[in-house]
């Protein structure tokens, strides 16, 4: 569905990825692993369409992605919720969710799309009338999985979701979106700092050091990957002896 | 008593006037950071435009705002394709903003040359039948040319109100302005809102400039003054804060007015630069600046 294939992307001259190569089918909850400056974010920007890539290619059912802009990106069915959230805080609930809905074809199944999003988060239609940014860190989160799913796409790219969430507020999205992709199909690639999380919600899952990819396959065989472990659980090898 | 009546009269008239002259300047600012510095410059160009339907076709000013609005509209597409949508490609806003100070400097001179080739540098206004006329209202003289500017100018204010919050159109204007990326993300075409709103914020200059040269007039290099005006109102209205703007022309103009009574005319000017230092110096968001 998603085949990236041998990218290199530079914030001016600087390089942040190195020959990178990922492909993510359909159906799938794919999740990229990295630790802070990994690349994991630029990553993601680059599929939506935010950085050019200098070579390599990205296709997205064999259409070419990295020579289009963001707005024609969405069109074609990859919607982003991107870090820290970036809902329009002076423009209501409601708004925001009608500005996910701004490509033709979404447009026109809004209000179906819409009820679909209440559904999900009955609190966002509660709230349907305040103003975006007097919402809780929570709501906002919801707020932008729920923008991005109001342009129905193939698939949902999701930059740091859980950051500065409680516990039990990321457990119920991470329940929500696995809800999403059983019943609806719905491929979801994940940028996820919460490395344990990640692996439990996903199904295959890529690491990244240093802007190019390391390590690759089943989320549960990286679970138990020792280098893994220590890397990114905090669990050394003596406390797994023990 | 009869004096003070006249002079809020006379405020509220020059007022609706002030805040429509700042309304184009206020939206692309406001939501592009675009400084346009050449913004009177256009006031005068949507005069001309005007002066010249009259003059060839005796076409009346108020009847010529439509073609006015289109002409302007379109110069405004030309002025972002060629001239603003180049700075979008700056590293930050502050660059920006400096930049499209500098670019529209610039234009002011062409512009100007240009206008005096074909419009000659006389001093020029529009003398319709009706123009000096005045309406009596207990005692209180309004001019018909000034109330018609304040029909126009709260017409005009209404039109974009409804725009920009009810009309799809509208709500991607506010969506790109809070966060652009953001609203490419969603799927809006940041480039064609911003050049649509160049096209409209030019337009508000044309309309605006009608309504100058049917109650004053206007000459080939007398738009730095008005926008000295639209700049004063803009931050009085609080950067960002469109509705706001005709209620700051308002304010404007009646003090304004209120100084010609106590110091006299020659020193209108001065008090405007007054005002504008003031409000920088104690309310730098505006007058109207809602609290967070």
């Amino acid at each position: 569905m998603l085949n990236i294939s041998h990218i290199n992307v530079y914030y001016g001259d600087l390089q942040a990825l190195w020959d990178v190569s990922l492909i993510i089918e359909n159906g799938e909850i794919v999740t990229l692993l990295g630790s802070n400056g990994a690349g994991k974010s630029t990553l993601m920007k680059t599929i939506s369409g935010l950085l050019k890539i200098r070579t390599g290619f990205i296709d997205f059912d064999s259409i070419r992605l990295d020579r289009l802009p963001a707005h024609r990106i969405v069109e074609l069915g990859i919607s982003m919720t991107p870090e820290g959230r970036r809902i329009f805080p002076q423009m209501s609930v409601l708004e925001n969710l009608e500005m996910g809905a701004s490509i033709n074809t979404a447009r026109k199944v809004r209000k179906n799309t819409l009820n679909g999003i209440y559904d999900l988060f009955p609190i966002l239609k509660e709230r349907a009338k305040q103003m975006a940014g007097t919402l809780s860190g929570g709501e906002q989160q919801m707020l932008a999985l729920g923008r991005a799913l109001m342009s129905q796409p193939k698939i949902l790219l999701i930059d740091e979701m859980s950051l500065g969430l409680s516990p039990i507020l990321v457990q119920e999205l991470c329940r929500v979106i696995q809800g999403i992709n059983r019943s609806r199909k719905l491929t979801v690639f994940l940028v996820e700092q919460d490395v344990q999380l990640a692996l439990s919600m996903a199904h295959r899952g890529y690491v990244i050091e240093n802007g190019r990819i390391v390590d690759q396959g089943d989320a549960k065989l990286l679970l138990a990957n020792t280098r893994i472990k220590e890397a990114y659980l905090g669990i050394g090898e003596e406390e797994m002896i023990n | 008593m009869e004096i003070i009546l006249q002079t809020i009269a006379n405020g509220i008239l020059v007022g609706a006037l002030y805040g429509l002259v700042a309304l184009g300047l206020g939206l692309l600012m406001g939501a592009m950071k675009f400084l346009n510095i050449a913004h009177g410059t256009f006031i005068i160009l949507g005069g001309y435009i005007s002066f010249w339907l009259f003059t060839l076709w005796g076409i009346d000013p108020f009847l010529s705002i439509p073609v006015v609005i289109i002409a302007m509209f379109l110069i405004g597409l030309v002025l972002y394709r060629l001239a603003l949508s180049p700075l979008l490609k700056l590293p930050n806003i502050g660059m920006r903003i400096d930049t499209s100070m500098l670019v529209t400097f610039g234009l002011i001179w062409v512009l100007d040359n240009v206008m005096t080739m074909l419009w000659t540098p006389d001093t020029r206004t529009i003398m319709t039948s009706y123009t000096g006329e005045t309406f009596r209202f207990f005692g209180t003289r309004f001019s018909i040319t000034g109330l018609g500017g304040v029909g126009v100018a709260v017409l005009v204010a209404i039109a974009l109100y409804f725009i920009l919050i009810r009309t799809y159109f509208g709500k991607h204007i506010r969506a790109a302005t809070q966060d652009a990326e953001a609203a490419s993300l969603c799927g809006i075409n940041v480039h064609r809102i911003y050049l649509f709103s160049s096209g409209i914020a030019i337009a508000l200059a044309g309309v605006a400039g009608v309504i100058v040269i049917s109650t004053y007039s206007i000459n080939a290099s007398g738009g730095i003054s008005w926008l000295l005006i639209a700049f004063v109102v803009m931050i009085l209205a609080g950067e960002g804060n469109i509705n706001a703007i005709i209620p700051a022309g308002v304010i404007f103009g009646l003090l304004e007015a209120g100084s010609v009574l106590v110091v006299g005319v020659p020193y209108r000017q001065a008090i405007a630069l007054l005002v504008f230092i003031v409000v920088l110096m104690f309310k730098p968001q505006g007058l109207f600046a809602k609290r967070e």
